[in-house]
Order: structure tokens, then sequence, then C-alpha cells
């Protein structure tokens, strides 16, 4: 394992990173989907197995190049479809909760309940975004260590 | 870096850019209606290929047009500022006067207070004004508008920071500008530049709104001197008269509540004046020995100190004006327009003392954690004032304390009162009382005419009053012709309020010397009283009735001098009043068995025995004895506590607040419903025809059950297509009262001959200018709330608007609720009779004017569903009194045609523990049965999506589900927004497979709305050829392009990836 992480570079970290802010993203959503009945996402699946699916991606990012070298091809194809799935995770967060991002900054302002299903709900796209923008990041860089 | 990595990377970037693309191309698609809205663009158009017997129907006032036929903006907008002006003057009302007005042209005055450069135009959100205005300064010494540079401002939130920020609410205007003629004053340029320049740090705006710890922001005298220490020098040369302007603002979804005033502001409450209004008052007095108060607030301002202040001349309550009203008020100040407006809302001295006071604000169950599953179903309030809302409560309270009965001198209650309670001290001005510049004389022209008739079981009762008013002083003016009735009351019996208003009227503008008789129609019903104890003899309870013995009728100057005139007739000495009394102007009538039945309401209009609906609406039908209400056989003992801790006990009142209302059947009989049959029958075919032709069965069996769903889920703005009957998707809907919430160059129908072109100088306008509801009320002018209406249909002409979100029809409760200013009164009769003209006014144009919030949206505390509870007494003859009335509309019925508003709004509220949008009581029972409503139901925005079942089965026409309309398109009735259920079922187009009642409600839906919408101006633009087209608007072509480009650099940079990936290998 130690061997294993010595051999891990900038890029796998990345990819790790994202893989953990896949499974806040998810994890938030389901949170802020259960708060209360009202605000429960319709389309919870689907979120989450976009989510997985990202994460798994995300981590088989990490382990192919160390079987087939730095920007190999299926360990890009699984970070392009990684990013895709967690943009889409957010994409359905966000279609969900848009009537109440826009009621809460309009005529539901008072809606106390609202927004703190809003604060989570950020929290869900957020690390979505962020895991997906690290990865585009770890794209650029070595997955691990060329001797 | 290696070409390899940079390659990989900007690979995954553009494959990140494109599924952001892809996600938001999907969202704008989803909600093009409402970015249509929002950016002024257009995604489709409806569009008709055969012009031939188009627009015909409806088209707009010659006068409005060029002579090419296109639409006239200059002149339309010269005409909504000269009606705007005409609804100011006509709803402006003197309070008081020791004779400084009218104020002569060519005075020198100084305007005090910082609402003199910041005036309250509208409401803040949902009724704004919009665009370019006049202020007071102008209106008072200008001839020309400046609208380039005094447009109107709001506040709004910055998402990215949270700061509150000020913003335009159109964008620049190089339109037009206006000449008109204005006070002829000069006004003291030094105040003005202070307060424009305290106005940057204080972010007023025209639209601000009310707060629950509110702050006036009236800058002190302090901050004035740190502006211009030498300010004072100025009063000598414009000290003619000194203008003072206090405001209080109302708004959309905030109130003001009991105590909510930010701390050292010298006030306890916060419609009071707090110490730096009163010193701007004192700079006032220290400039002129004239000082003139402009009330500028939608709610009662407390401004009783004020009325008893001799150093204070002058009292004018000029509501919210809207964009150009206040050159309405200019007009009454330099007195071109003797004032003629009353108040409609009783203004008490101090407002805490009015019942429903204290029961106002936010209150929650006390064990709703422990027994509430549906969200904002915790909330509620206790409407223990029972029916003595407003001025019903004062002037009841002062006739039982002038005849000593019901313990109405009692302490309980009393907050301005040195000891027992007394109307004096309590009221600075009462309902519909107002002055005027010149006098009146007024006399009963004869006998008032009594007219009962009875067909089958309906009796019709009314009574005309010719009032004869003779303008006995030295200026022409108008006056109102107020009737108010008196029922008779046993102690102890069904509650009466010892006066309220019947009907009213208002001569032409009388020259001096000059008479006019008006005749004012009053339908008996109204001073029937609601008993919910009535036995009905078959199993149900409750009716209106007509008890037995002496009615009275007066006119007044409002209701307390109309209640005077009453306790004069009977007998009681003059000096035992509050005010003056003549027992002339009352009349006094018997009424018995054989005049009029003491069950003669007991058949609504259309027929239908009336019953109880609502039972559920009092918390002692759950929790029995729990809940005292008011009552004027003791006001002392029975004056309302505050019930701040309720606790739920009763599981029927459980499970109602938890939605638990309809279950979806799912095996009944449903071959009786026809769906998808075959026919030629077009909606285009319906224009016209009335709700009960035969031809709607036809076209309705046309549609498929999953067509008829799709119309009842997908309301709001749009609705949805149908293919089979030939209607397409089309924008509808828009605010308000005072205008259509669309620019004029923004029109959803640019195919119309009159449409004026985005390139037009004038197409910024936005129509959104006119006064606040309560301002119109305040005109006791029915004229001139049809004339607003008729405008505001010729606006939705120009717009392509044929359904308005509008107008606000709920009770002035009280004077907290911060959304008064869209409501017109405290009154009913006269909240209802104002929407019924404005309805029927645009209407004539084509333009269905849909009230709201029906019902009980009493405060926007909690507003996203609150419980009220109260009797159906209350129910009947306070709230929905005014909404019946309206869609009655019995004025303008005719033999040939069922008049009344053809549209509503729903509240968020419940009534009692049930969602008003699955209340079958309400929405059906009282709404179309016993008020005979034929049209669009709609609820609020987004509401209840989580009782589909209940709502659409309850009468509801339409969900309200803004933006997300389209049929075939991008949504289904899968749509995640229906997915979760209150009854765990799952929504489809097959939900209602077994279900007969909900295929046969879904149907009458269908029928409803597409009847309003063949009343409508809609109509304008519908035949065979009629389809729509996609247009590609800016931020369509964005989104394509955005997906096109990332698309081919993603395929690019993963081939580059590639070949890089090979050549490395190779390498």
């Amino acid at each position: 394992m130690s061997e294993f992480m010595k051999k891990q570079s900038v890029g796998a970290y990345f990819n790790v990173i994202a893989a953990i802010l896949g499974i806040v993203g998810i994890i938030a959503a389901c949170v802020c989907s259960s708060m209360t009945v009202t605000y429960a996402l319709g389309n919870l699946g689907i979120i989450i197995v976009q989510g997985v699916l990202g994460i798994v991606l995300a981590c088989a990012a990490v382990v192919l190049p160390n079987i087939f070298g730095n920007h190999d091809i299926c360990s890009t194809i699984a970070v392009c479809v990684s990013i895709a799935m967690f943009t889409a995770a957010f994409g359905q967060v966000l279609s969900e909760r848009i009537l109440l991002i826009a009621g809460l900054f309009s005529y539901d302002s008072v809606n106390t309940v609202g927004w703190q299903v809003f604060y989570v709900t950020v929290v869900s796209i957020a690390a979505f975004i962020i895991g997906a923008l690290l990865m585009i990041i770890g794209a650029f860089t070595r997955s691990v260590k060329e001797r | 870096m290696k070409k390899t990595g940079i390659f990989r990377g900007l690979a995954a970037l553009m494959s990140f850019l494109l599924s952001i693309s892809v996600i938001v191309g999907n969202t704008l698609e989803s909600f093009s209606t409402t970015i249509d809205t929002a950016l002024g663009t257009q995604s489709e158009m409806m569009v008709t290929d055969d012009k031939d017997a188009v627009y015909d129907r409806f088209t707009p006032p010659a006068e409005l047009l060029n002579e090419d036929g296109t639409g006239n903006s200059h002149a339309l907008i010269q005409a909504a500022m000269d009606l705007n002006r005409e609804q100011a003057a006509e709803g402006t009302v003197l309070l008081k006067n020791n004779g400084v007005l009218p104020l002569a042209s060519g005075a020198n005055v100084t305007l005090f207070g910082i609402r003199s450069q910041v005036p309250i135009l509208g409401s803040s959100f949902g009724v704004k004004a919009f665009g370019g205005f006049i202020n007071l300064d102008e209106a008072l010494q200008n001839n020309v508008t400046d609208f380039a540079h005094h447009i109107t401002t709001s506040l709004s939130q910055n998402w990215a920071t949270g700061q509150i920020e000020r913003g335009y609410t159109t964008g620049d205007w190089s339109g037009d500008e206006f000449e008109f003629d204005g006070a002829g004053y000069k006004v003291n340029p030094t105040m003005t530049s202070i307060y424009t320049k305290l106005n940057e740090t204080y972010l007023h705006t025209e639209n601000a709104g009310p707060s629950e710890e509110y702050d006036p922001g009236e800058p002190s005298v302090k901050e004035i001197e740190g502006v211009n220490a030498d300010f004072r020098n100025s009063f000598a040369q414009y000290g003619d008269a000194s203008i003072v302007v206090i405001g209080r603002p109302s708004a959309e979804s905030e109130d003001y509540l009991p105590g909510g005033i930010v701390a050292g502001l010298g006030a306890e409450e916060p419609i009071a004046l707090t110490t730096n209004e009163k010193d701007a008052i004192a700079l006032a007095k220290e400039c002129s020995d004239k000082v003139i108060i402009l009330v500028n607030s939608a709610s009662a301002v407390e401004i009783g100190e004020l009325k008893n202040d001799p150093e204070i001349d002058a009292i004018l309550w000029i509501g919210a004006p809207g964009s150009y009203g206040l050159l309405g008020v200019a007009d009454i100040l330099c007195g071109k327009v003797s004032p003629s407006g009353g108040l409609a809302d009783i203004f008490p001295t101090y407002n805490m003392s009015a019942p429903a006071m204290q029961n106002m604000g936010n209150f929650s169950y006390k064990n709703a954690a422990d027994v509430i599953t549906r969200e904002n179903s915790s909330n509620y309030i206790i409407e223990a004032e029972g029916i003595y809302v407003g001025y019903r409560y004062y002037e009841t309270r002062y006739y039982d304390a002038v005849l000593g009965q019901g313990n109405a001198t009692g302490t309980a209650g009393t907050y301005a009162s040195g000891s027992g309670w007394d109307y004096d001290a309590e009221v600075a001005y009462g309902f519909g009382y107002g002055l005027s510049y010149t006098a009146f004389d007024m006399e009963f022209e004869g006998e008032p005419v009594f007219n009962v008739s009875k067909k089958d079981d309906v009796t019709t009762a009314t009574a005309t009053f010719n009032v004869k008013v003779t303008n006995t002083g030295n200026v022409p003016g108008k006056k109102s012709v107020q009737i108010y009735g008196q029922a008779p009351y046993e102690r102890g019996g069904i509650e009466k309020s010892a006066i309220v208003l019947l009907n009213y009227g208002k001569t032409g503008l009388l020259q001096p010397g000059e008479s006019e008789v008006v005749s004012v129609d009053v339908d008996l019903q109204y001073i029937a009283t609601y008993d919910s104890s009535y036995d009905n003899g078959d199993g149900t309870y409750g009716s209106y009735i007509v008890d037995p013995g002496t009615y009275y009728f007066a006119f007044g100057n409002g209701a307390h001098d109309a209640l005077n005139n009453i306790i004069a007739s009977q007998g009681v000495a003059v000096e035992n009043l509050v005010g003056e009394a003549n027992a002339d102007y009352a009349f006094k009538t018997e009424i018995t068995e054989d005049t009029l039945s003491r069950t003669a309401f007991a058949y609504s209009k259309t027929g239908t025995k009336i019953s109880n609906q609502l039972d559920y609406a009092d918390w002692n039908h759950f929790q029995e004895g729990e809940v005292t209400y008011l009552s004027r056989a003791d006001w002392n003992g029975t004056y309302p506590k505050t019930y701040s801790d309720m606790t739920l006990t009763s599981q029927e009142m459980i499970d109602y607040l938890n939605g638990k209302y309809y279950t979806i059947a799912t095996d009944d009989d449903t071959s009786g419903i026809e769906w998808g049959k075959k026919s030629d029958l077009m909606f285009y075919e319906m224009a016209g025809l009335d709700f009960d032709d035969e031809k709607w069965d036809e076209l309705l069996s046309e549609m498929t059950l999953e067509e008829a769903q799709y119309l009842a889920t997908f309301g709001g703005p749009s609705i949805p297509g149908a293919e089979s009957i030939g209607t397409v998707e089309t924008y509808m809907t828009e605010n308000a009262g005072n205008g259509i919430a669309v620019n004029l160059n923004a029109s959803k129908d640019t195919e119309a001959p009159w449409n004026i072109s985005p390139e037009d100088p004038n197409g910024n306008w936005h129509p959104e200018v006119f006064g606040s509801s309560p301002l119109t009320a305040a005109s006791f002018n029915p004229d001139l709330a049809k004339k607003l209406g008729e405008f505001i249909g010729i606006e939705s002409l120009f717009t392509g608007i044929p359904i308005l979100w509008g107008p606000g029809l709920n009770t002035h409760r009280h004077a907290y609720n911060g959304r008064n200013g869209e409501y017109y009164s405290e009154d009913p009769i006269l909240s209802g009779y104002t929407a019924m003209e404005f309805a029927i006014g645009a209407l004539e144009y084509g333009l269905i004017a849909a009230p709201k919030h029906y019902a009980f949206n009493d405060q926007e505390t909690n507003r996203a569903g609150v419980a009220p509870f109260m009797t159906e007494q209350r129910a009947r003859e306070v709230e929905l009194r005014a909404y019946q009335i309206a869609f009655e509309a019995t004025k303008y019925d005719t033999e040939d045609n069922d008049a009344g508003m053809r549209g509503l709004m729903i509240s968020f509220s419940k009534i009692g523990p049930v969602e008003c949008t699955v209340s079958t009581g309400l929405m059906t029972e009282i709404l179309k049965n016993e008020w005979g409503f034929k049209g669009y139901a709609v609820t609020d925005i987004y509401d209840d999506f989580d009782l589909y079942g209940s709502v659409l089965t309850s009468g509801t026409t339409c969900y309200d589900t803004r933006g997300m309309s389209g049929f075939y398109a991008d949504t289904t009735l899968t749509s995640p927004r229906f997915a979760n259920q209150a009854d765990g079922s799952a929504i489809s187009a097959a939900v209602f497979a077994g279900d007969a009642n909900a295929q046969q409600a879904v149907k009458e839906s269908a029928h409803n709305v597409l009847y309003a919408i063949a009343s409508s101006n809609l109509m304008n633009r519908y035949n065979e050829t009629t389809h729509v087209v996609k247009l590609n608007t800016w931020w369509r072509t964005a989104y394509h392009s955005a997906i096109a480009v990332t698309g081919i650099l993603t395929a690019v940079f993963a081939i580059l990836f590639v070949l890089s990936k090979r050549k490395e290998k190779e390498a």
C-alpha cells in the first residue's frame, strides 16, 4: 500500500479529492432531500447514480495510470466521463432546486426552512462542481511518478 | 508539461464546459417563459397564417393608434399619466383643514421629510410603481417630466454579497418627455438637496418595504445640519407653507409586527411617528405658520396627535399614488381639484387597539414538532375578533357605549382612553371620512324604493336610495354618497355590526349651486346575517338570516357620521354623541316576515341552498371551547386575548394539517367519461360561447385525459397546448393590479396590428404605473375603478396578456399587514364593488382580471401555509363577501350575460387547518355553486405540489407551475416537482385512470380554463391556422453555440490527445 502511495503523483491526489467531494455531494444531496418532505429531491436516485458513477470513474482514474502509465486513454476517458457525471449531478440538483432558489431570492425570502435546505443544497452543488474542477486540473498533471 | 498532458487536460476541460452548456440549455428551455419575461426576449411566438378574421374582437381605442393602425406609445403614456393623476386626485383624502388649503399657486414652499424626495409610489415587490416618475418637487413647481433622470428605484439583495442594494426598476429612459401643468409653487431647493444627499446613505426607494423590525429611516436634525448647517436660512424665502411627508411602505411577503420597531427611535410601534419624524414636523413649524402633512402610506399611520395639534393646519392622506399620481396630489394642494376621497380604513389613535392586533404575527402550535409532518403547516392565527374587523369594531363598540350596553365602556382594549373605553380617544379618523374645499347639502329625495321579488327559490331584494346632493360652497367638487345600514340586534343573539357600508355612488363634478340626485342600489343580502347554527331542516346547518325588526339606513361622511345619524333617529340626544348627527339623514323601516322572509336569502342567486361549508375554519369545531370570539354581548369580557400557545389534540385537525384530504381511487368505473373522441371542432370556434353551450361537451370530449391533466397541472403564466383541440402553448398571465408587468417592447403578441415595435423610443415603458389599491377604493367612485380596469385592459392588448393576476382582494384585517397596499380596504363592500368595476372594465378589452388571494391571506407572516381560524360568519360576512360581490357582479347581469370575474388566484394560506387550494367548500360549494363562478382558478406560485389529487378535485382549475409549462416538450406529469405526495401517490398520466371523480374534476377544470380564455383577448389571435414557432433569442443562440463549440473542441482535443499519445509511444 505504501509502495502504491509513494507512486502517486499530483493528478492522483486531485482525483482522490474529487472522489471524496463526490461523496460529500451525494451525502449533502441526501441530507437536503430528507430535511423536509416538501423539499425532497424527486430525482435523488438519478443524482446518486450519477454521483456514484463519477466517484467510481474518479477512482478508476487513480488506479488505471498505475497499470497503463500516465495519460493513458482509459484513464482519460474515465476522467472525462467522471467530470460529465459530476456536472450532470450538479445539473440535476440545480434543476430541482431552481424554483426554491428563485423564490428565496424574490417572493419567498422569509422561508427559513427553504434557506436551510438551500444552504445544504449549496454544499452539494459546490462539492460536485469543485470535484469536477479538481479533476480538470488533475487531467493536466501526472497521476503517477515517472522513473 | 508534455503536449499529451495539455491535450488531455483541455479535453477534460471541454467535456466539463460541454456538460455545463447542455445543463444551462436544458434549464433555460425548461423555464423559457420566465426567462423571456425577465430578459425581455421572445423565445416562441404564436403565429396565425391566415390573417383574415383575427384581431377584430378586441381592439384598442382609435385615439391610441397611429394612422397606420400601429400603437401610439406617446398617446398611451399620456393617457396613463392623465388617469393616474385623476386616480390620485379622487382618492386623496383631506382629513384636516383649518383653511390653509388650497394653497394658491405662486407660493414658496419647503418640503420636509425624506419621503418628500423619495415618496412611496407603489408597493415593494408585486405591485411596484415602475419607470420614469414625477416627483413631488416636479409636480409642485415644474411643467415637464424628467423621466430620463427620475426612474423609480427598488431594493434587492445581492446574491453574492448578501448586501441590500438599490437599483432602477427599468433601464435608462431615452423616450419622450411630457408637458404638464403643475401646482405653480416654488420649492425650497436647499431642503431638496439635503434630503437627496441623505438618501445616498439611507437607501430609501420609491418601492421600499416594511420589515419585522422597522425603521422609517427619517434623518435627524443633526444629520440635516451635517449636510448643510445653514439650512434654516432658506426658510424665510420659502416660508409660505411647509409640507411634511410621512411615509410607511407596504410590500409582499413582509409585515409590520407588534412592537416591531428598531429601538431608540422614540416610538413603540412601527406605524407610530418617531422622534425624527416629529422633529421634521417641528422644523416645518419653524419654517412656516402653515404646516401641511401628507400621509404617504397604505396603512393607517398613527396621526392622532397631529389631529389634535393646532399648529398642524392640514392633513392629507395620499396613499401610494403611483408613478404620476403626485400630479393629482398637487392638484389637490393648489385647489385645481377639490378633494372628494374618503378613508378606505379607519385610522385608530393606536393601531394596537384593534382586536385583530391581539392575534397577529408569528404563532406556532406548541406541539408542532411532535405531530406535524407536513411543511408549512405549523403556524396559525386565531382571528378571535370575529366579525369585528376595522370600523365594525370601533363603531359597534361606540354604539353600545352610547346606549350603555354590552360592557362597552369597560377597560379591555383601551389604549388611548383615560379610563373606560372612549371612542373619541381611541379613533383619530373614521372609515369613509373625508373633507372637501366646498360644502354640500345632502337629503333623501323621496323614500327609498324597496323591491323584493322571488323566482323559484331565489329572492332578490334591493333598496334604491336617491340622495340629492347640492354644492353649496364656492368651488366645484364631487361628493361620494355612502349608504350604510343597521340590522336589529338583541344581546346574546348572532353578532351584528352596528353599522355596515351597503353601497355607494358619487356625483359628477358639481359647480357651486348645482345639484345631482345620486341613486344607490343596495342589495339587502348584505345586511342579512350569517347564522352558522341555523337548522336548515335537511340535516344541514347555516344560512343567511334576515331578523324581523327595525332596520335603519343612513348616509353620512363615513361610517361614524352615518351611525350618528342613525343613533339620532333613534332618539338619542346629539350631545351624547362623538361628532355631529342629523336624524333626517337616516331612514327607518320595519322588516317583517311578510315584507322579507327571515330566510329570504337561504338560496344564493344561482339557486343553491346555503349551508355551512367551512365548519373547519373554527378552532372550536375541533377543540371545543378553547377560543372565545369577541362578542358585543360583553365587550369587556370577550375582548380577545393573545392565543400564542395552542396545542393540537384533535387527530382530525392534525390529519388535515398533514395533508390528508383525498384518496385517489383506483377502481372506479370511468367508462361514462368520454376522452379522445374524434371531432373537427376546434378551440378557436368557442370564442364568446356561453359556459353552458353544448359545444363545450363536444370539445372537452375530444381531449385526452392526459391533455386535460396537463392543462390542470401546468398553469400559471403559460398554458400548455392541447393538440386535439388546436390550442397552442401560450403565455397568458402577468401581474398586477396597477398595470401589466410587461414592457411595451416585450409584447407577447407581436403579430397584433397595434404592436409597438421594439425600436419605438418609448418601447421600454413599463405599464405598472398606477397608484395602490386603497387609493382607488378611497375615491368611492365606481366609474373611476371601471376606467382603471378599462385602461389596464387596453394595456393588455398592447402587451399581449389576456389574464391579469390582480387586483388584490383580501381584507385589511389590520394596519400591520405589509401587503395592505395591494388590497383595497378593510370593508368588503367597498373592496368588492371596486374590484367588480375594475374587472368589468378590463373584460371590455378582453382582459380577465383574476383577483388574489382567495382567500384569508390576512397577513404575510408565515403566509406559506399559515392557518387562520375564524367563525364561518366572519369568513362569509367579511373576507368572502368582497369576492362574492365581484364574482356575482349582479349589477352587470343581463338576460343574455352572466357577468362577473372570470379568474382568481388562490391563497397560499389555509382556512382553518385545510389548505384553501383543497377546500371543496371554498373552491366548489361557495365559489362555483353559490356564486356561479366560471373561469380560471389558479393556485399561487408552486403551492401545494404535494397535494395533487386533493387540489385537482377541489374545484381548483390549475396549478401555477410558473415557467414549467409545455406539452409534449420538456415537462412531464412524472416531473420531480410532483414526486413527493402527502398521500404517497405517484403522479403520472395514469394516476386518475381509476378515479371517476378526479377525471370529472379535470374535465371540469379544462372547461373552466378554456371558457375563461375563450372570453379573453387571446381569441383575437386564434383560428385554424394558429401555431407556435420557436424564435432564436440571444440566449438560445448562445447556448446552442456553446454546445457546438465545446462539443467540437472536446472532440478536437480528444483526437489531438490520442495522436499525441500515439506519437509518444512511437517515440
